[in-house]
């Protein structure tokens, strides 16, 4: 039984302090869509999770499900912000907010599209190239800074060893201060 | 894992937990010896980093409760224990919800003093042998009933129950597996080395 919780305690040690379970959504914009990745902090995917993305006034824009390795991909008409909100079934919920200036410039501002292409003027051959150039950049950039921001994001997650020792230092503390009012309530 | 985040439960269920909690907490603390606040210290520090280590078991990864462990040696007094470590999870690493504070040391201290309760009614003869049989059983049972209540407060917040329960249910079938197996080996040595700490319970 010895040997047993010897065992045990060497795993304790060996394994990394990390990861309690808790849902996290990562999503930015790719071009005219979102595209995002839910995991649970430490890094399990979270396949078949069923997601609902909403607008800024709170009404629902749409709805999907992750795929089998977390990822899921949203298309966008309206350059808003986007609300996105994953909820796993178990209790577990999260959510990440997609700001409209994070969508190309291309894309209508409001959710009423057609009053505002007919508002537009007439766009010349160079303003609709100029436009897509833009937004092929926009893509690109989006699409090389997104494994960063996303890393980032889990780096956030990361459970360290000195915020154990500062949690740990604090229940000591605190009951330490109920160990004295005990004493200074005997001595009195 | 008796970690639900804000935003999940309804109002009656968290003012519910809350109470249950308080009630808790106050008869802990009321019946708290001054020579025992060290060991709930120490408890309370367990519980806090035992949710944070993730040991392999299987395919999964899971982590320990420790209800089990900490309601055998605490009794009532774990329910202060288990605050003080969620109050900290919740504030330092986002686990948990503040609001729900209550639900969720009512859904991890409830089971854990049941363990406790049961275990010392059961352990009379005081043999190791029995106390580790006992205290897998309390181990294994605490975190059922944890995830059964966790089931339960999200299917009374208007969740659809069956769904919730499968998920959080088979979700902590290997963290049973393993903390019954814990449970039994810290009971058993407190058992031949220090059976007092299991004997009486404030």
């Amino acid at each position: 039984m010895i040997k047993t919780l010897a065992l045990l305690l060497v795993l304790l040690l060996l394994a990394h302090p990390a990861q309690a379970h808790k849902l996290k959504v990562f999503a930015s914009a790719e071009g005219a869509a979102i595209s995002g990745l839910v995991y649970f902090s430490g890094g399990a995917k979270a396949m078949g999770v069923s997601g609902v993305v909403q607008g800024p006034d709170g009404a629902e824009v749409g709805r999907f499900a992750t795929a089998e390795d977390g990822s899921f991909r949203f298309p966008v008409n309206v350059r808003m912000d986007h609300l996105i909100m994953v909820d796993a079934g178990d209790g577990h919920v999260a959510s990440a907010l997609v700001a409209a200036d994070e969508f190309p410039a291309s894309l209508p501002p409001t959710s009423l599209p057609q009053v505002a292409a007919s508002a537009r003027s007439a766009p010349t051959v160079a303003s609709v190239a100029a436009a897509a150039d833009m937004d092929a950049v926009e893509a690109a950039v989006a699409r090389q800074i997104r494994p960063l921001r996303q890393q980032l994001d889990a780096y956030e997650e990361k459970v360290r060893l000195h915020d154990l020792l500062g949690g740990i230092g604090t229940i000591f503390g605190l009951f330490g201060i109920v160990a004295w009012l005990n004493a200074r309530g005997r001595t009195s | 894992m008796a970690h639900i985040p804000d935003g999940v439960l309804s109002n009656p269920v968290l003012v519910a937990g809350a109470i249950v909690s308080t009630v808790g907490v106050a008869f802990g603390l009321k019946g708290l010896d001054p020579v025992r606040v060290p060991r709930v210290a120490v408890l309370s520090a367990v519980l806090f980093v035992a949710s944070l280590i993730h040991l392999p078991a299987g395919l999964a990864s899971v982590h320990l409760l420790l209800g089990g462990l900490a309601g055998i040696v605490l009794g009532w007094s774990v329910f202060p224990a288990m605050l003080v470590a969620l109050v900290l999870q919740a504030v330092l690493f986002g686990f948990g919800g503040l609001v729900v504070l209550g639900v969720n040391t009512m859904d991890m201290a409830v089971p854990a003093l049941l363990a406790g309760l049961l275990f010392r009614l059961a352990w009379r003869d005081g043999s190791p042998r029995r106390a580790a049989i006992l205290g897998g059983l309390a181990g294994g049972g605490g975190v059922l009933l944890t995830a059964v209540m966790v089931a339960c407060m999200l299917g009374l917040s208007g969740r659809e129950f069956e769904t919730a329960a499968r998920l959080v249910v088979v979700a902590h079938v290997p963290v049973m597996a393993v903390e019954a197996v814990f449970t039994a080996a810290a009971v058993s040595l407190l058992a031949r080395v220090k059976p007092e700490m299991l004997a009486r319970a404030s």
